[in-house]
């Protein structure tokens, strides 16, 4: 896992007053038959270190479309995404994974953890990938663990946790090798109300105390509360990317 | 161990069946190939030994025009032509038959003997003049004198070509090496003149030994000898010679190994549908790695590595098994070897390196081979979350056309490639390798129609749950059709086999039922069943001809003769009035061949004669005589079924005009009218009495006989058959249960929605069933194509016989109960786990 930290294009080019997140004119589209049908029509976005944005958006509105763009998954049919002074639209599928796994957390709507390793070894595995294998690193994940709630659950596998119990692992788990950015989709969707806003707290918490950046994409307009910009995603375009919230 | 390996071993843990599945899978594949190599190369090295024993340092060979030459050859280059060294050898065989065994005897000069055969003769403390001058006089090596239990001074007696004769013990050889231990085992060693009197050839030697430099001085000696050398006399290279014979086996053991490697085909399936299975299962598990940052190539390594763990411990294991399955098969092949090309014992197997190696290799590189598209397909999993199995199947549904036109490309190839003209058998199997992918890449498409056609019968028969059940295959294509094809493939590669023994089997009967027209066969016990060049003694053949109730006897001799095609197998028949009946032409025209064939112009020559050395109708076939070299036009080709390097045919008058032998191979008499056959071989044998041991049969139990012999040379094709099913039968049980299995959500989903455990079992073995029913009937198609390759590509290839196409009906049912019934067991086990399994434990997330 060592050539992860070698040949990730790694972020600190970025010029003093650029933002962290630039993204021009962002357009895809899809074949369907004969049909093409375009998901994101030139989509305009900066985001700012340390900012916390919410994106909202109906079923079928592109978040999940955006979100793989925006973390290299996806390439656009045009515009570019520039992270951390990297333009990810400019690499290979290779230097994106490579990118990816040095600079960007995830937390998914499904939590995603991998079921075959314990839930010490999840939070790891985005050190480990990144060549990170040393016991300091095993006591920062036990840290995160511990900070999460989770301290006590190191050795467990994933399938003996509840829902909120596993999005917190997830939480560890995006923020254990110290990410650019972190992205959040749908975090809260499997959850009740409550755990809900647990989790949440938990993720606003930690991330603003890592003084990280967060991109969350949901449908839950309950989330506005928490974030420094609200985006909301209409039809392909960013429509309302004025409010804010105190 | 980093997590990502971490986490594949776990995955294997957590999935016990599909990992031992794997592994047995590629342990049978294994266990097939090595122990047939190992049956083969133990046969090959027991085949060396005893070349070597009986060959020794001698660099060339004088041979005579037939088995044997005059013994006054030997004088002539010793005397007159000053030629040192220089050895007489006289070699034959011998039954002992209070131990059941088999000897090779060789009669040898004691005092020419030291150049050559220094084992011969070592420590025996015995006066070789003494010896010499002694008739009936034998010596034992060690290990036979340890075997038979007899020691200086005892008598031993042996049969030879069915007489019973009584030698003495007159020493014991006790050679002070491992390679004299070794090359004397299952040997005689006698003086020439016991063995001339021993095998009824007084005067005559079965080759004379030299040794001639490889230097321009030795080749000036070898053409000065060649010059003086009397005509029907030649000097070959020892090498050379058994070479010879070593070819005779080549077609049958490459067909033995081309048939192991059926079994390991059949195992890569499995492979290739154990492992996709487990990445397919693994999709949104790789996708979440994916999108974490795991790279494509991290994911193809991580895949690769479970897969050579796999491979690592079947291999081992398949070695271990193909040492044990080898103890028994080398005794089948070493069957075979005798009955049909020589005699062979093979007391031990010879654990050759490089047959463990091709173990290894094979294992490893034939389960790498299968995994290596499913692991490709790994690194192509999306990096999301929100992959969804319909998309997965809308792909493959995409993918159908290209499929479709990627199996008919390689049908044609394949095709192509048969049509390719010439004897390369390995060829023959590239293509059929290439049909099989062919049948293999159609599949998803035929499934699609089948299921189709199916569905509504399955509804009216067993109600929704059939509905559901046919739906659920097409549902999940992706999965179903990669199993479906493995048992295909499995279950044809059987059928074609077995319809390629039965064809060849019902060949031989009708070549039996009309080639054997005589009602009496008498023979000499001939040590290979085939090669029936043991004489009958000339007073007894006459006892046998003067019988009362005999009307009519007609002779066969069969010998070894040397050709301008090598070694050739004649055979010279008295022709009866009806022998024009025993025989088909291929080619030729009856009316005018036997006029010219008993006027002993022309010969005539087997099918498989003809293929192996271009020959025709009309061409010239050069044979080496006690006259010399003699042309012999061939009037016409016949089918013949009896021996596959083929057979020269000349008429008996020919025969004793060109040869000195008098010798009768066999008789074929026929009962006077109103004579009863049984009695009359009853009375047959009565008046042969002891003088010597003949087999006097009757048509029918020559028949039989035959057909028993037939039975036992494709008992080892039956054993590798059965391993067939066997890995079809396991492969069928792995993918059906592991697809079930992972169908344990969808399962407990009906469970919670009302399904009782009865009902779902049903729906599970409905499904199985189906599956296997859908992939029986594939299997027929394909297994007849193999059949038909096999029949009438490889065996004219490695035989040049031509065999009628028998397909049975029972077999055909036979393969798809064998599909039905692996495919409804292996739902059992699933469908007994859901039963039994609290659905809302299943419907957790993992």
């Amino acid at each position: 896992m060592a050539d992860g930290t070698t040949h990730a294009p790694g972020a600190g080019r970025r010029r003093p007053g650029e933002p962290l997140i630039a993204v021009q004119g962002l357009t895809k589209r899809y074949r369907e038959g004969e049909h093409e049908r375009e998901v994101l029509r030139g989509v305009d976005l900066h985001i700012d270190a340390g900012e916390l944005v919410v994106l909202l958006g109906r079923s079928g509105s592109g978040k999940s479309t955006f979100l793989n763009l925006i973390s290299g998954i996806d390439l656009p049919t045009s515009g570019t995404i520039t992270m951390g002074g990297t333009n990810l639209t400019a690499l290979s599928e290779q230097e994106r994974t490579l990118f990816r796994r040095q600079h960007i957390g995830f937390v998914f709507q499904a939590f995603n953890l991998i079921p075959t390793l314990t839930v010490a070894e999840n939070v790891l595995l985005p050190l480990e990938l990144n060549g990170r294998t040393g016991a300091d690193e095993q006591r920062q994940a036990l840290a995160y663990l511990a900070e999460v709630g989770l301290g006590d659950r190191a050795g467990s596998f994933p399938d003996r946790l509840s829902g909120g119990e596993q999005q917190r692992v997830a939480i560890a788990r995006a923020l254990a090798h110290d990410p650019l950015l972190i992205l959040a989709d749908e975090p809260t969707g499997n959850l009740d109300v409550r755990t809900a806003a647990q989790v949440m707290a938990l993720l606003d918490r930690l991330v603003r105390q890592a003084g990280k950046t967060m991109l969350v994409v949901t449908h839950d307009p309950d989330l506005r509360a928490l974030a420094d910009r609200v985006l909301v995603l209409e039809e392909g375009r960013i429509v309302d990317a004025a409010a804010t919230v105190a | 161990m980093s997590l990502l390996t971490r986490s594949s071993m776990r995955y294997l843990r957590r999935h016990p069946w599909l990992a031992g599945l794997s592994v047995l899978g590629v342990a049978l594949g294994v266990a097939v190939v090595v122990a047939i190599d190992l049956a083969n190369v133990s046969a090959q090295r027991a085949f060396e030994q005893s070349a070597e024993r009986v060959t020794g340092r001698a660099t060339h060979h004088v041979v005579g025009a037939g088995t044997d030459l005059d013994e006054r050859v030997y004088r002539h280059l010793r005397v007159d032509l000053g030629v040192r060294p220089a050895a007489p050898v006289v070699e034959g065989y011998v039954t002992v038959p209070s131990a059941g065994r088999t000897y090779q005897v060789l009669g040898v000069d004691p005092f020419a003997e030291a150049p050559f055969r220094p084992y011969v003769g070592a420590g025996t403390g015995v006066d070789l003049a003494t010896f010499m001058a002694t008739p009936g006089t034998v010596l034992l090596p060690e290990p036979a004198q340890a075997a038979l239990g007899r020691t200086v001074g005892d008598t031993l007696v042996v049969q030879v070509e069915g007489i019973t004769r009584t030698l003495r013990v007159a020493g014991i050889l006790r050679p002070d090496d491992a390679y004299g231990t070794r090359a004397l085992e299952n040997l005689l060693v006698m003086d020439v003149g016991t063995a001339q009197e021993l095998f009824g050839r007084v005067g005559r030697l079965s080759r004379i030994d030299l040794i001639l430099p490889d230097t321009p001085a030795g080749e000036a000696e070898l053409e000065r000898l060649r010059a003086a050398l009397p005509p029907g006399t030649e000097i070959i290279r020892s090498a050379g010679r058994t070479e010879t014979i070593r070819q005779m086996t080549r077609a049958f053991t490459l067909n033995l190994t081309a048939l192991s490697l059926l079994a390991l085909v059949v195992g890569m399936f499995l492979i290739y549908n154990t492992i996709t299975f487990s990445v397919v299962q693994r999709r949104f598990l790789i996708g979440r790695m994916r999108a974490l940052g795991v790279t494509r190539r991290e994911v193809f390594r991580m895949i690769t590595g479970e897969v050579l763990l796999i491979g690592a411990v079947g291999t081992v294991l398949g070695l271990g098994a193909g040492l044990v399955l080898a103890q028994g098969l080398v005794q089948l092949v070493t069957r075979t070897i005798n009955d049909l090309y020589y005699v062979l014992t093979v007391r031990e197997l010879t654990l050759a390196p490089l047959t463990l190696a091709k173990g290894v290799g094979l294992g490893l590189g034939a389960t790498l081979l299968a995994a290596l598209p499913p692991a490709r397909e790994a690194t192509h999993a999306a990096p999301q979350a929100a992959l969804r199995r319909s998309q997965e199947e809308t792909n493959l549904r995409d993918r159908l056309p290209r499929l479709v036109t990627a199996g008919v490309v390689l049908a044609v190839l394949g095709v192509g490639l048969l049509l390719v003209p010439g004897q390369r058998i390995v060829l023959s199997y590239v293509a059929l390798l290439s049909v099989i992918i062919a049948f293999a890449l159609v599949t998803p498409a035929v499934i699609l129609v089948l299921a189709h056609v199916l569905r509504p019968g399955m509804g009216r028969l067993f109600g929704l749950l059939g509905r559901m059940a046919a739906r659920g295959i097409v549902a999940t294509l992706s999965r179903t059709a990669v199993a479906i094809a493995a048992l295909m493939i499995a279950i044809a590669a059987t059928v074609g086999v077995g319809v390629m023994v039965d064809s060849f089997r019902a060949t031989v009967e009708t070549w039996l039922g009309y080639s054997l027209q005589a009602d009496v066969y008498v023979q000499p016990p001939s040590l290979v069943f085939r090669r029936g060049d043991a004489t009958i003694s000339p007073p007894v053949a006459g006892v046998l001809q003067r019988t009362p109730g005999v009307q009519a006897a007609y002779s066969v001799r069969s010998r070894d003769v040397r050709s301008s095609e090598g070694p050739t197998h004649l055979v010279a028949i008295s022709r009866a009035a009806d022998t024009y009946r025993t025989f088909r032409f291929q080619r030729g025209d009856p009316e005018r061949i036997w006029p010219a064939f008993d006027e002993g112009r022309t010969v005539i020559v087997s099918e498989p004669y003809s293929y192996r050395h271009g020959l025709g109708v009309g061409d010239t076939l050069r044979l080496q005589t006690d006259r010399g070299e003699r042309s012999f036009v061939i009037a016409g080709i016949f089918y013949d079924y009896g021996d596959d390097r083929g057979v020269v045919m000349m008429s008996r008058a020919a025969y004793e005009r060109f040869f000195d032998d008098r010798g009768l191979s066999g008789l074929a008499i026929y009962a006077a009218p109103g004579q009863d056959v049984d009695a009359l071989v009853e009375r047959l044998r009565e008046r042969v009495g002891g003088r010597q041991a003949l087999l006097i049969r009757s048509n029918r139990a020559l028949r039989e006989a035959s057909m028993e012999v037939f039975d036992r040379t494709f008992t080892i094709t039956a054993v590798l058959r059965l391993l067939a099913v066997v890995v079809a039968f396991i492969g069928v049980l792995s993918a059906l249960m592991a697809l079930q299995l992972e169908r344990a959500r969808e399962l407990a989903v009906l469970r919670v929605n009302g399904l009782t455990p009865g009902q779902l079992w049903r729906y599970v073995t409905l499904q199985t069933g189906l599956m296997g029913l859908v992939a029986g009937l594939l299997s027929l198609p394909l297994g007849l194509v193999l059949a038909y390759v096999l029949v009438f590509v490889i065996n004219k290839r490695s035989f040049g016989w031509t065999l009628q196409f028998e397909v049975p009906p029972a077999l055909l049912g036979q393969a798809v109960v064998v599909a039905l019934v692996a495919a409804v067991l292996a739902g059992l086990y699933p469908a007994w786990k859901m039963a039994r399994a609290n659905p809302a434990l299943a419907l957790r997330d993992e």
